[in-house]
């Protein structure tokens, strides 16, 4: 059916420009189309053109792939009037763009001499490895040199960090920080009318009209593109509009009619934007031809008659027949054009269809994140002078803090945190209650009053528009420290980090980066507050995500050395870390009595030394000459560990290994099995969900594929949230627990 | 009818070996002669038929240029009839045999084109001096050598602006400059024997073309060739910037502007121009036309650069050029 659809839309543009008669009154190529339209004869051609170019290349892909070599036909067809915004916006507009937007990218890379936009994307559909943006991992529309991030878009997942772009380009002129684009660059997003409902959508257009009440410039445009239907829902009439018409601070244009109307309302749209820095929204009216995608059977859902009268509203159909009656060009200019265009097409389909794929994993994970250890190491070397650094702190210098000369997990995280932003001025620090506050723990006390309220903010509660608003920033040299108030509350804006942040360099091939090093406020054990959301101990989802580096510290010195070696490696490599900071440890004091001030660290300042960080597979070992066992831990796990170790020692003389380790992705496997190999016994301290894809299920199985005969125990958390009060002790690892594992192995 | 690129050559094309290029009879051939001697000029049809090469004399610009056109034109001429042309470019000259192949211009005033630029070429070589120098990009097996790329910048930045990018043929650079720059040039870059050539060397006759150093040029050229009335052309052309200018929405100001301005005095990209080609044309053949083959070998580097249908040597693609579906057609030897 799908076949025939498409040959039946062919035929109706061919029929008609085979019939159409030219009109006696021609138009001079720079005449207007329609007078006031500002669309001149030869514009409308090129994005004639362009269209034809778009269709052409869904044409071919699902012949391609009925031949099985390509492997995607999610078409633009029916869309190609989003040409006009390729047309109308600049190569510094940045472009995040839905998956519909052939003929926008056609239109697009006109500005760009020596552009191949015909064979790019068929290089794309066939899953070519000479595909320039994605390297044949993905069809995506992207480009470096025409500025578009590559998105997978389908669920409006993109839409936070366009506006987190926007957002960088007010800031970033507020700074006097240059990001490469000009100062009235605007950020295009689009999106269809079914995804405008997701959640994620309807953030990322809060967040921009609650930025803009607060007094902002926020230049994004969202370019709805409204063909009425998702797959199969249709959308409700006027649902659009209803919505988004009457938003405050959120300027709603409307693009429909003739291409001349739609180029009228694309501009104003767009000039208005350029102009006043407002969060805009235009509506583009659309359709949808054949289908959601090849495979789709659209007559599941409609009738016949349904869908030839939705054809009937090809606006290739449509701007033929206004080009030839508004005297812009003769019938057989315009069939000319479809007759070179569809050839050329599927001619270079057919080269492209013989150009190299992707074969072996370590092709396809090339590009999935950069890592050069010496150069981070360097960079982190590369620290503000001792004169500077004195300047700014005064007489607070934590090294030489007084009373008492050594200071808790908070206390250095907060003093690593000014450190890093007078290292690295393009850092910004924000977050919910971030900035004037200074954290609900006090970590990011003083930052703001240091750094300028530019560079250190509070956002809204929403932590899909933080994780927004770093990849945003991110994307144009910004450096982002982002603040996730509790572990809990990252869940549900974890996309931003799976689908989004971590994919960026994979689907670009590392053309894209968006650096970043997240703060999450996380981890269980807090003393009188408890319950979930506050405690939440599940890590397996940020452990599932690519490429995703994640460091959980236990203790002030290491948390320094090792955001300094996090914060380094976004910067080098422009990796996506996350900081997992045990709450219950930040103002712990004591180790093993009270009063010890066993926990508490000296601050170790900024070194020249590029050996100090700590990067991953960096364990620290405490007792390492002790052999009986090894206890392998982190977090709140290694205190409690640390703990068991001496008892076991005083009561029973059983000397305990205690190893750190310190980032749990990637994961320490050599320095771990070389002292669980140097023991012989081990027992993993796990403090998450046992059953949640947590260390000790990676490690031990690790030893066992070795072959080791390392006899191995683990202790975990119970499956289960935790709870309010004392019930907690119930579900927690606990030191008996750890004790009892270690007595169960030993001779 | 095959679908075809038509490539047109420039400067270098015409040597001793092709003298008697031209058809008897063909009537723009008798079209030249008279155009020239309306600028008394000699006959392009007596310096093609001369039993001596005098290469001071054919080579000279206000000569050559003339000549590579009209033989281009008579072989693309006749080419088109055979197959359908889907793509023009050109190199350098080429790209005002281009513009005519194309529709662009008509004979006469692509003809008038290139025999004032030649002429005003001279004029400024002669005042100022400067010319051209060619050093190759590729290895014996036509593959990229990055060292001969390194060797380039470095050599352009010692240059102080006295040397200049000025043609990339894909598997050779055409520098430019000064005398003073290609004094530097040739002095400063490494010699490099390919075949039985030893590079760098000096373009005889070649003046600092597609450079700031011939601005002038492009001012003169805006004076006197004011009254050529550009058209849309008939078929893609492809510039040396790789721009594609359709038959349907090209801006013939855009076109005279490029022709007049950005083509004399900015680096044109010949093997941009035919990865645009080979990219959104996907011609079946690339169609060099005459006079000689000089194209041959850089059009040849420009495929293997591509990796076009497999070709990533130059022994791949001798293989496919005597295969029966060669991706380059050479109309003359």
């Amino acid at each position: 059916m799908t076949t025939n659809r498409v040959a039946v839309v062919e035929n109706n543009l061919d029929e008609y420009l085979r019939s159409a008669a030219a009109t006696a009154h021609r138009i001079a190529s720079g005449d207007e189309v329609a007078a006031g339209s500002g669309l001149t004869a030869r514009a409308a051609l090129e994005l004639f053109e362009d269209q034809v170019a778009s269709r052409a290349l869904d044409v071919a892909a699902r012949e391609l792939k009925r031949t099985g070599r390509s492997f995607y036909t999610i078409s633009s067809a029916g869309h190609e009037d989003n040409a006009v915004l390729g047309a109308l916006l600049r190569l510094d507009d940045p472009c995040f763009l839905h998956y519909r937007s052939g003929a926008l990218m056609m239109a697009r890379s006109r500005k760009l001499a020596g552009s191949t936009p015909v064979f790019d994307t068929l290089l794309s559909l066939c899953a070519s490895k000479e595909d320039p943006i994605s390297g044949g991992r993905h069809k995506v529309w992207g480009s470096r040199p025409l500025w578009v991030p590559p998105q997978t878009s389908t669920i409006a997942s993109h839409i936070p960090k366009a506006v987190g772009l926007a957002f960088a380009i007010a800031r970033s002129k507020r700074m006097g920080f240059d990001t490469g684009l000009a100062r009235d660059s605007i950020v295009l997003c689009s999106f269809g009318d079914a995804s405008s409902n997701h959640c994620t959508a309807l953030s990322g257009f809060n967040a921009a009209r609650y930025v803009h009440k607060r007094g902002n410039p926020l230049p994004i445009l969202f370019l709805c593109e409204d063909n009425g239907i998702g797959i199969s829902v249709e959308t409700p009439r006027g649902w659009v509009e209803e919505t988004y018409s009457q938003q405050s601070h959120l300027r709603y244009f409307r693009a429909e009619g003739s291409l001349d109307q739609i180029w009228q309302a694309c501009s104003a749209a767009v000039e208005f934007c350029r102009a006043t820095r407002t969060p805009t929204f235009l509506h583009l009216k659309t359709t949808r031809l054949w289908g959601h995608a090849g495979s789709d059977v659209e007559t599941t859902y409609r009738t016949l008659a349904e869908i030839e009268a939705i054809e009937a509203l090809d606006p290739l159909l449509a701007n033929a027949r206004r080009l030839v009656e508004s005297g812009a060009a003769a019938p057989e200019g315009l069939s000319a054009i479809v007759r070179d265009t569809r050839a050329r097409v599927m001619a270079a389909a057919e080269e492209a269809a013989r150009r190299p794929r992707l074969v072996t994993r370590a092709e396809v994970e090339s590009s999935l994140a950069a890592w050069d250890e010496p150069a981070i190491r360097a960079r982190a070397a590369r620290i503000v002078s001792p004169e500077k650094r004195a300047a700014m702190w005064g007489e607070a210098l934590p090294e030489k803090a007084k009373s008492p000369t050594k200071r808790t997990l908070a206390s250095h995280v907060n003093s690593t945190l000014h450190d890093l932003m007078a290292q690295y001025p393009e850092t910004l620090v924000f977050g919910e209650d971030t900035a004037k506050k200074g954290g609900v723990y006090g970590v990011t006390q003083g930052l703001q009053k240091r750094f300028g309220l530019p560079r250190v903010f509070d956002t809204l509660l929403d932590e899909t528009t933080i994780l927004g608003l770093a990849q945003g920033t991110a994307h144009v040299g910004f450096l982002p420290l982002p603040e996730i108030q509790y572990l809990a509350y990252l869940h549900n804006a974890l996309d931003q980090l799976r689908g989004e942040a971590c994919s960026l360099s994979y689907f670009s091939g590392g053309q894209f980066t968006n650096p970043m090093v997240v703060r999450i406020q996380g981890l269980a054990y807090q003393k009188g507050f408890g319950g979930h959301f506050h405690n939440d101990n599940s890590i397996g989802a940020l452990r599932d995500i690519p490429s995703l580096m994640l460091a959980v510290p236990s203790r002030g010195d290491d948390a320094a050395r090792m955001l300094r070696g996090a914060v380094a490696a976004a910067k080098e490599c422009g990796r996506v870390i996350c900081f997992l900071e045990p709450i219950a440890l930040y103002h712990e004091k004591d180790l093993h009595e009270d009063g010890d001030n066993g926990w508490l660290t000296e601050y170790p300042p900024p070194s020249m030394d590029p050996a100090d960080v700590i990067l991953p597979g960096a364990v620290g070992v405490y007792g390492a000459d002790n052999k009986d066992v090894l206890i392998a831990s982190y977090a709140n796990g290694l205190r409690l560990s640390l703990r068991v170790a001496r008892m076991l020692e005083r009561e029973r003389g059983v000397r305990a290994r205690v190893i750190d380790l310190r980032w749990l992705a990637p994961l320490p496997f050599a320095a771990f099995i070389e002292h669980a190999e140097a023991c012989g016994r081990v027992v993993v301290v796990d403090e998450c969900r046992a059953t949640g894809a947590g260390v000790a299920d990676s490690l031990i199985a690790r030893l066992a594929e070795r072959g080791s005969r390392v006899v191995a125990r683990s202790v975990r958390a119970a499956d289960c949230y935790v709870p309010l009060g004392s019930a907690t002790a119930a579900v927690l690892v606990g030191e008996e627990q750890i004790a009892d594992a270690v007595k169960a192995i030993l001779p | 009818m095959k679908r075809i690129a038509i490539l047109c050559p420039g400067r270098g094309s015409y040597s001793e070996r092709t003298l008697r290029s031209l058809p008897d009879g063909h009537p723009w051939v008798a079209r030249a002669d008279a155009l020239r001697r309306e600028r008394n000029l000699p006959a392009l049809s007596e310096l093609d038929r001369a039993a001596k090469f005098d290469s001071r004399l054919r080579l000279a610009p206000e000569n050559v240029s003339p000549l590579i056109y009209l033989v281009s034109m008579i072989d693309a001429a006749a080419r088109c009839l055979e197959d359908e042309c889907v793509a023009v470019a050109g190199n350098s000259l080429g790209w005002y045999t281009a513009l005519a192949v194309a529709g662009a211009l008509d004979f006469d005033d692509g003809f008038r084109l290139v025999q004032e630029m030649s002429i005003l070429q001279k004029e400024q070589q002669e005042a100022r001096g400067g010319g051209q120098i060619l050093f190759p990009l590729v290895d014996e097996h036509w593959r990229r050598d990055p060292e001969r790329t390194r060797d380039i910048e470095s050599a352009l930045q010692g240059a102080r602006g006295a040397a200049f990018r000025s043609i990339d043929l894909g598997g050779y650079a055409v520098l430019a400059g000064s005398e003073e720059g290609l004094a530097h040039l040739l002095a400063t870059l490494p010699k490099v024997k390919l075949g039985s050539t030893l590079y760098p060397f000096r373009l005889m006759q070649h003046g600092a073309y597609h450079t700031s150093l011939v601005s002038s040029v492009a001012d003169r050229a805006r004076e006197s060739l004011g009254g050529l009335r550009f058209d849309r052309p008939r078929t893609t052309l492809i510039d040396g910037r790789g721009v594609r200018f359709t038959p349907w929405s090209t801006d013939v100001n855009a076109l005279r502007d490029y022709t007049l301005g950005a083509q004399i005095t900015t680096p044109y990209d010949f093997a941009l121009s035919v990865r645009v080609a080979l990219r959104e044309h996907a011609p079946d053949h690339l169609v060099c036309p005459g006079p000689g083959n000089s194209l041959g070998g850089p059009v040849g580097q420009i495929v293997v650069g591509e990796g076009w249908r497999g070709v990533h040597s130059k022994e791949d693609f001798q293989r496919v050029q005597e295969s029966d579906a060669p991706i380059l057609i050479s109309m003359r030897r």
